[in-house]
């Protein structure tokens, strides 16, 4: 019924952070540390979106990003990726990687809520 | 207390040879014979559920509950929807029955004390007697506590056992 | 943002300290590419959380030794002497700055202007390296004139020029757009998208920029499928082929139409431009206007465009009743049956007015919401029967509408039960302050465990829950829950362990509080009511009915009543605040090794999701949340599988033969279908006769008069009437385990 968010992000407080602000706004939130840890979760559940890092230990963002998109469950769903850069290159690899949308850091919560709605209803 | 005693108004079915009434309070539908779906391991009596405009309706073979044997579907065949309270609970079941009769006026002086013939009487359930005509008598049932027991009530009569 | 300060601080420092761990490696091999990809790694966090949480200084330090390693991780830079010692000594500065977030105090501005400078120095030497053109740069090779560094005006190619802290951006440009000038003016766009075929596979969902754009004023939406270049018999179903035209009138200018876009700039042709000084929309006549800019005669609705595909395609073999024998795959993908996917594009004019500003609520008696899920629920069979109508009838028209109708009531069905149903997540989190502060207060060690805290219960029972937990809770952390030192001596973990786990069973919710404490000690209950009268000294009394005993009024085995138990709430109330909600507790308890106590409470609004099968000819439903695969399987190898077990894919998996537990007399089929659900770790086989689909069912309770039934948990009433009987697979589970257990 509600929406689920797989947030994968190696520091500790992002995630804390990302998944009490989802969570406050009604969203169920599964947490990964890293591209490798974040597939235990893909596990055939319901995910409705997928916010990942980039830069991550074991397996980074863009790997992560493109095993996501060859999984037949998980193969369409959205995914934003968290960048510190505004350079075009990383968002244009991001998006071939098969990423959805971005969201800058630093973020407030409410504009990290405005983009999960923006590609997730 | 006494509902019987607010009306006096009694629906009278048969379930073999015998005739037996329920007091109209407890019988809020009548309807025609209708797909029945088993439900399997369940007590033998428990015939199955009926869609009742579309709630889910228990279904008993009330013959089979009276120690007799297994309904056989005619075109009479037909099924009491009864209130039937158990505990502090009230549901509804259904019940089959072999033919509907009549509805009968019924005023509480006219209703006799059960009959004590040996053990094979569970009187609890029979409020009374009601003579209908000089040969024929109808058992007036207790509809609750017919349906709020699970064992096989010993209704039948004669020595024609059929156990 | 405040309580996650101290969090991210504390993982600032372990970042640290892993820092100097990779700098005391790269000191002795300056090329190990782990380590510099880990110092780069590092840096690279660093600034990105203390920018999140406001720790400007730092952010900006570690932003410029970020820039430093990333040009030396890209094999750019030489990681020399000189930078190496900067790092190191960056790593005394960064412990400094974070216990001085905001440089309260002077010498600690000082000492980071200082470092600051210091750092700066070496990034101004590197940029202007790279701004001559030098593509490797070594500090230690030759000398470099400083002086004649350009300014950092000009970006540097590889090195971000260094910026000032900066605080969050809110990027909300919809607001900037409203400060223009044409602030009441209303203007008409047309916004032409023409998207690359990849874009759904990119999980961009096209509906929501027609609804963002439909926000920003009125919006109508049309589209084009330029049906001559498609051959729809190859046509790959996850590629977009469709062409969309919207038109827009909106105060809000062109920016805000362009900030709709702007994940999707560069997967589609965007075309945007203002068709008109006025809203289109207001023309009485405005359809013929649009007809023109379309330069069509007439457009056409979504019935039409259903007809034109079906004369392009020819139907396929409908898929809903598959024949019992026509299966000769070994393995059926779980969804057996091709459920039409509900085409979610809008093909009709979509308008939709500014979304209202605030977010209001309302108080509703929970009896109208109990007779909205009523209605819903008839709502929900009623169309199932208009949806078997419309497959069975030729006509399109129907079969169209019928679609609809299932569209909008599964859109109500969702919203129904999000106003009615809440997870039990909300009850669950207090019961961890609860254990938290007793456990502390009686000087236990104990961690709480949940499971399923997403799991759904009616709004109005959920409160009724709190009580009766709370007890339960409270009684196993002062009866159950031994001391530490008390668990120590019996080889028990000294932290004690409390599980709370929630699930759905068939028609039920269950609620199970476990603790690994003593269990119930069943001689010490028996001497208490003994000695209260309850219960005569000779009576025979088995360890169910000793249990029992807990749950009459006043019963009390503390030795003393302490403040958190014992006092006038007993398990009696428990069962009694249950049983108001009609639902029912059961207690298990080994001694010495834990007690469980189950909450089992009907659902009362329940519309599942279920696999509709066949056993003998009566329908059953599996619901579809336990069902993992299915697989057609021949009858004789059900009837020679030794011990009720079959080899699928290579697993052995144990199976309940249903036509065998329901005794069925008919001819068994020649081919059946294996089930495989599972549960916890479990999985287990259910053989039926065939899978007949996909089911929407709402489960009706099977009353009083089956309450001592077992698999079977409820019914459904099918789109034609018939009943369907709903199976608990738990319950098979469990009976198969403890079955297993018993050999």
């Amino acid at each position: 019924m509600g929406k689920t968010i797989l947030i994968v992000d190696d520091s500790a407080s992002i995630r804390a952070v990302v998944a009490f602000t989802l969570e406050s706004a009604g969203y169920e939130v599964f947490a990964g540390e890293d591209g490798q840890d974040a597939l235990k979760y893909l596990d055939g559940r319901k995910i409705d979106l997928m916010v990942t890092d980039l830069h991550m230990p074991n397996m980074d963002g863009l790997e992560l990003i493109k095993i996501v998109r060859q999984m037949d469950t998980y193969k369409y769903i959205p995914i934003l990726f968290l960048t510190t850069e505004s350079q075009e290159s990383k968002k244009l690899e991001a998006k071939q990687a098969g990423a959805t949308g971005w969201i800058i850091k630093p973020f407030v919560p409410e504009k990290l809520l405005a983009v999960v709605e923006k590609v997730a209803r | 207390m006494n509902e019987l005693s607010t009306l006096t108004s009694y629906l009278s079915f048969k379930l073999g040879d015998e005739t037996f009434a329920a007091n109209v309070s407890k019988v809020l539908n009548i309807l025609e014979m209708t797909k029945i779906t088993k439900v399997p391991k369940a007590p033998e009596y428990m015939k199955g559920v009926i869609n009742l405009r579309g709630t889910v309706l228990p279904l008993v073979d009330t013959r089979i509950k009276f120690g007799l044997t297994p309904t056989e579907f005619t075109a009479n065949t037909c099924i009491l929807v009864l209130d039937i309270q158990i505990e502090n609970d009230t549901l509804q079941v259904g019940a089959l029955v072999d033919a509907v009769q009549e509805v009968l006026e019924i005023e509480p002086y006219q209703i006799l004390p059960p009959p004590n013939i040996g053990s094979k009487f569970h009187s609890q359930f029979i409020v009374g007697m009601y003579k209908a005509t000089e040969e024929q008598f109808i058992m007036i049932l207790d509809m609750d506590k017919v349906f709020s027991t699970e064992e096989l009530l010993e209704v039948h009569e004669s020595s024609q056992g059929t156990q | 943002m405040d309580q996650f300060k101290q969090k991210a601080i504390e993982e600032a420092y372990e970042l640290i300290a892993d820092l100097e761990a990779s700098l005391l490696v790269l000191e002795d091999n300056s090329d190990d590419k782990n380590h510099i990809s880990k110092v780069f790694r590092i840096m690279h966090t660093l600034k990105g959380n203390s920018a999140m949480f406001g720790f400007d200084y730092i952010a900006e330090y570690t932003h410029h030794i970020e820039s430093i390693y990333d040009l030396v991780r890209n094999d750019k830079l030489k990681l020399n002497k000189d930078i190496f010692d900067l790092t190191l000594s960056s790593v005394d500065h960064l412990n400094l700055l974070l216990e001085d977030v905001n440089l309260a105090e002077e010498a600690n501005k000082t000492r980071h202007t200082a470092k600051l400078g210091e750092l700066m120095n070496f990034v101004k030497k590197i940029n202007a390296l790279i701004e001559s053109g030098v593509t490797f740069i070594d500090l230690d090779a030759g000398k470099v004139t400083q002086e004649s560094a350009p300014t950092p005006t000009v970006a540097a190619k590889e090195v971000e020029s260094p910026k000032a802290p900066e605080p969050p951006i809110v990027e909300d440009k919809i607001e900037e757009a409203i400060v223009e000038e044409v602030k009441e003016k209303q203007f008409t766009f047309l916004v032409t998208i023409n998207p690359h075929k990849e874009l759904l596979q990119l999980g961009t969902n096209p509906v929501f920029l027609f609804d963002d754009l439909a926000e920003l004023g009125h919006a109508e939406t049309y589209a084009e499928i330029i049906t001559d270049t498609i051959d729809f018999t190859t046509l790959n179903p996850t590629e977009c082929h469709v062409i969309w035209r919207v038109f827009v009138a909106t105060t809000q200018g062109i920016d805000a139409i362009k900030d709709v876009f702007i994940f999707v700039e560069s997967d589609c042709d965007l075309d945007i431009k203002q068709i008109s000084e006025d809203n289109v929309f207001e023309r009485k006549d405005y359809v013929n206007d649009i007809n023109k800019i379309l330069g069509i005669s007439e457009t056409k609705s979504f019935l039409d465009l259903q007809y034109t595909f079906e004369t392009i395609v020819k139907p396929t073999v409908k898929e809903t009743k598959p024949t019992k024998a026509s299966k000769p795959t070994v393995e059926e993908p779980k969804q057996e049956v091709s459920v039409p996917v509900v085409a979610e594009v809008k093909l009709e004019k979509t308008s939709t007015a500014a979304k209202d500003a605030a977010a209001t609520s309302i108080r509703v008696p929970s009896e109208r919401l109990d007779t909205l899920m009523n209605l819903v629920s008839e709502l929900v069979t009623t169309q199932a029967r208009l949806s078997m109508f419309a497959e069975t009838s030729d006509n399109t028209e129907v079969t169209a509408i019928a679609e609809n109708v299932q569209k909008l009531t599964r859109q109500l069905r969702d919203i129904a039960f999000n106003i009615c149903l809440v997870p039990i997540q909300n009850l669950l989190t207090r019961f961890q302050r609860l254990v938290r502060d007793l456990s502390a207060e009686l000087k236990k060690d104990v961690e709480l465990y949940i499971e399923g805290s997403e799991t759904e219960l009616d709004k109005s029972m959920i409160e009724n829950l709190s009580d009766p937990i709370m007890h339960i809770l409270r009684n196993s952390l002062d009866h159950g829950i031994e001391l530490p030192e008390v668990r120590e001596k019996l080889g028990k973990p000294k932290k004690a362990a409390i599980h709370i786990r929630a699930y759905y069973s068939g028609a039920n919710v269950i609620i199970q509080i476990t603790d690994d404490g003593a269990g119930i000690d069943l001689e010490k209950v028996r001497n208490k009511a003994i000695s209260k009268g309850l219960v005569s000294a000779d009576t025979n009394l088995s360890k169910k009915d000793i249990i029992d005993l807990l749950f009459l009024p006043g019963f009390s085995t503390a030795e003393k009543i302490t403040g958190v138990s014992g006092r006038g709430v007993g398990m009696d109330v428990v069962r009694r605040k249950i049983m108001d909600i009609r639902g029912e507790v059961d207690v298990d308890s080994k001694q010495g090794v834990g007690t469980s106590i189950s909450i089992r409470l009907p659902l009362t609004l329940s519309i599942i999701d279920g696999l509709l099968v066949e056993i003998d000819a009566v329908s059953y439903i599996i619901p579809l949340s336990v069902v993992d695969k299915c697989y057609a399987v021949e009858h004789t190898k059900i009837e020679t599988a030794y011990n009720n077990i079959i080899v699928l894919d290579g697993e052995q998996i144990p199976f309940y033969y249903m036509r065998e537990e329901f005794n069925c007399q008919s001819t068994t089929p020649l081919t059946e279908q294996i089930i495989i659900v599972r549960f916890e770790e479990h999985r287990i086989g259910i053989v039926i006769d065939t899978i007949i689909g996909e089911y929407q069912a709402v489960l009706k309770p099977l009353g009083k008069m089956y309450k001592k039934q077992d698999i079977i948990s409820g019914a459904s009433i099918l789109g034609d009437g018939t009943i369907a009987l709903v199976l608990d697979s738990n319950k098979i589970i469990k009976r198969f385990s403890q079955h297993e257990m018993a050999i």
